[in-house]
């Protein structure tokens, strides 16, 4: 117990003094989660709207590769796009490896599947009526689709919270493109899993405390996004 | 102005709309008339171009309307649902949706909206949500939100089905006053005879996903005499004893289920007996009913009994018969 009282006197100790290595990280992993965020949900949304909206040859299919690809590992995540970004690879010419855009191009790999099954999902639960309501009364498809996303923004809102719960919580494929490289590539879970293995405890938990912190105030603030809305 | 021709239209592979031609003319009224189940609201939401038919078309002014029919055309057109939906947000905002999306200035939106609200009622609501009202409430909305539109055809899925005695009466003022000044067509899907028979001037019947030869029975319109209470009235060859306050032209019917069927005159209370013949009898919905069409001098009524009670009295056709109700029986509109 003393081994762990002592972790978090030394995380505490490193928060409070503005650490600018422990601040980096974080910051870092908060520029890759928001960018890899907004480009999964992005591409995800619409793609689960069309999915769960429009009856189209093969959509059945569709929808089972989206739902399967939710439960990709990330390391093989990792894996393959380390193939592809690889010198010798056929988007090596990027010049991508072990930067933090690697990150954010395997995070979205990973949180588009998530953006896109459960988007389908959530508009598929909104009554069918809204849909035809908004046509009749002469909304054309984009206003029709903004009609039936604000029906749905709860559990689209809970879309976006898991997207960025998966991006941010990562660790496979950033270790394996990122290459955790301090003050370039290291973000919040490389960090904790390297600095564990070096029995730095205390700082992995500093780490880990800030992972926590953020994935709260994010939380609590698409809640408050929410909790504005009306019936 | 709206057109159905050769539609086959299937859910899961089963024919839910089978109709050669289904027209509603530019202006007037058309009710489709027909149990639950009968096609009436798959009808309606094919006419809306909200559904495209499996087969066949629909023209819209003699043009055949394409398979994903272009927002300009849907906006002629509008339909309330039988158990129509609200939008997020207040009953206002509801109401202002189809002129936002027309793109309606501000101050013509607020002078359309003003009418409706005033002709249904709904000042006391504007701003709730949707949580706030009742099943008959936003029916009313529904309806005022589709009013607002000043579509060219307007089509109403059983209008007044949540609706309490009042607020059916405002709704189907509001629809007659809307009517009386700009010519529009309307059409109304209901299971329930008397709102056909009271706004439409023509009634069509749905059964089965086709049209039915047989139309709503036992309609006539009347001149009511002045004074209260029991009244004669001629239809035809035929005097109608009805009891009414009301006094001049009106429509009146005789439900089929209220016309007792015998071979010879009863005693009872019945003020209305008819002698007369058989002229047709049809097996009804699922073989459970017979409708028995006779000719009673001229004028011909249907009276509906069970099959064993056909069965019973051994009617034929050309056989004498005679039908009896009561005078409250018959209905004024």
């Amino acid at each position: 117990m003393d081994f762990l009282a002592e972790g978090f006197r030394r995380a505490w100790g490193l928060l409070v003094a503005g650490d600018s290595e422990v601040y980096g990280i974080a910051l870092l992993t908060l520029k890759v989660a928001v960018v890899a965020t907004a480009i999964s949900c992005a591409v995800g949304l619409p793609l689960g709207y069309f999915l769960a909206t429009r009856r189209f040859w093969g959509r059945r299919a569709a929808l089972t590769v989206v739902n399967t690809a939710l439960a990709f590992p990330t390391v093989v995540v990792g894996l393959l796009l380390y193939g592809l970004l690889s010198r010798r690879g056929p988007l090596g010419g990027l010049g991508w490896l072990y930067t933090w855009q690697a990150i954010v191009v395997g995070d979205v790999l990973l949180a588009l599947p998530i953006a896109a099954a459960l988007s389908a999902a959530a508009v598929q639960g909104v009554d069918p009526r809204i849909r035809r309501t908004a046509a009749t009364l002469g909304a054309g498809s984009w206003r029709t689709a903004w009609t039936v996303v604000r029906e749905a923004r709860f559990a689209l809102a809970a879309v976006i919270t898991a997207a960025f719960g998966q991006v941010v919580a990562e660790i496979g494929a950033a270790m394996m493109v990122g290459g955790n490289i301090r003050g370039s590539t290291r973000t919040l879970t490389t960090a904790v899993a390297l600095y564990t293995a070096q029995g730095d405890f205390g700082l992995a938990l500093a780490l880990g405390l800030v992972l926590l912190i953020l994935a709260l105030v994010v939380n609590i603030a698409l809640q408050v996004l929410q909790g504005r809305g009306h019936a | 102005m709206l057109e159905l021709r050769g539609v086959r239209h299937r859910y899961e592979g089963r024919v839910v709309l089978d109709l050669e031609q289904f027209t509603i003319p530019r202006t007037g009224a058309t009710a489709v008339v027909g149990h639950n189940g009968a096609g009436k609201s798959t009808l309606l939401r094919l006419l809306a171009l909200l559904e495209t038919p499996t087969q066949g078309q629909v023209l819209f002014d003699g043009t055949v309307v394409p398979r994903r029919s272009p927002a300009a055309l849907r906006r002629r057109v509008t339909l309330v649902e039988q158990r129509p939906i609200l939008f997020r947000g207040t009953v206002r905002e509801n109401l202002e949706y189809g002129l936002r999306v027309r793109d309606v200035g501000r101050t013509a939106a607020n002078g359309i909206l003003a009418d409706v609200v005033e002709r249904l009622g709904l000042q006391a609501l504007l701003s709730r949500r949707r949580h706030e009202l009742s099943d008959g409430e936003i029916q009313r909305v529904a309806v005022a939100r589709a009013l607002a539109l000043r579509t060219d055809v307007l089509l109403l899925d059983e209008p007044a089905s949540s609706a309490d005695r009042a607020a059916a009466g405002a709704l189907y003022r509001a629809l007659a006053a809307e009517r009386a000044a700009r010519p529009f067509a309307v059409c109304i899907a209901s299971h329930q005879l008397e709102d056909a028979y009271r706004w439409a001037d023509d009634i069509r019947a749905l059964a089965e996903g086709r049209l039915s030869p047989v139309t709503p029975e036992n309609l006539f319109r009347v001149e009511l005499p002045a004074g209260d209470g029991v009244k004669t009235v001629r239809v035809g060859t035929i005097a109608l004893v009805l009891m009414t306050d009301r006094t001049g032209p009106a429509v009146v019917a005789v439900s089929p289920t209220d016309i007792f069927v015998s071979r010879e005159p009863l005693p009872s209370s019945a003020r209305n007996v008819l002698k007369g013949r058989v002229t047709g009898m049809a097996i009804e919905h699922r073989g459970a009913g017979v409708h028995v069409r006779a000719d009673m001098g001229g004028v011909e009524l249907v009276a509906a009994v069970t099959a064993e009670a056909a069965r019973d009295l051994a009617l034929t056709p050309g056989g004498a018969v005679v039908f009896s109700f009561k005078a409250s029986a018959v209905q004024v509109f």
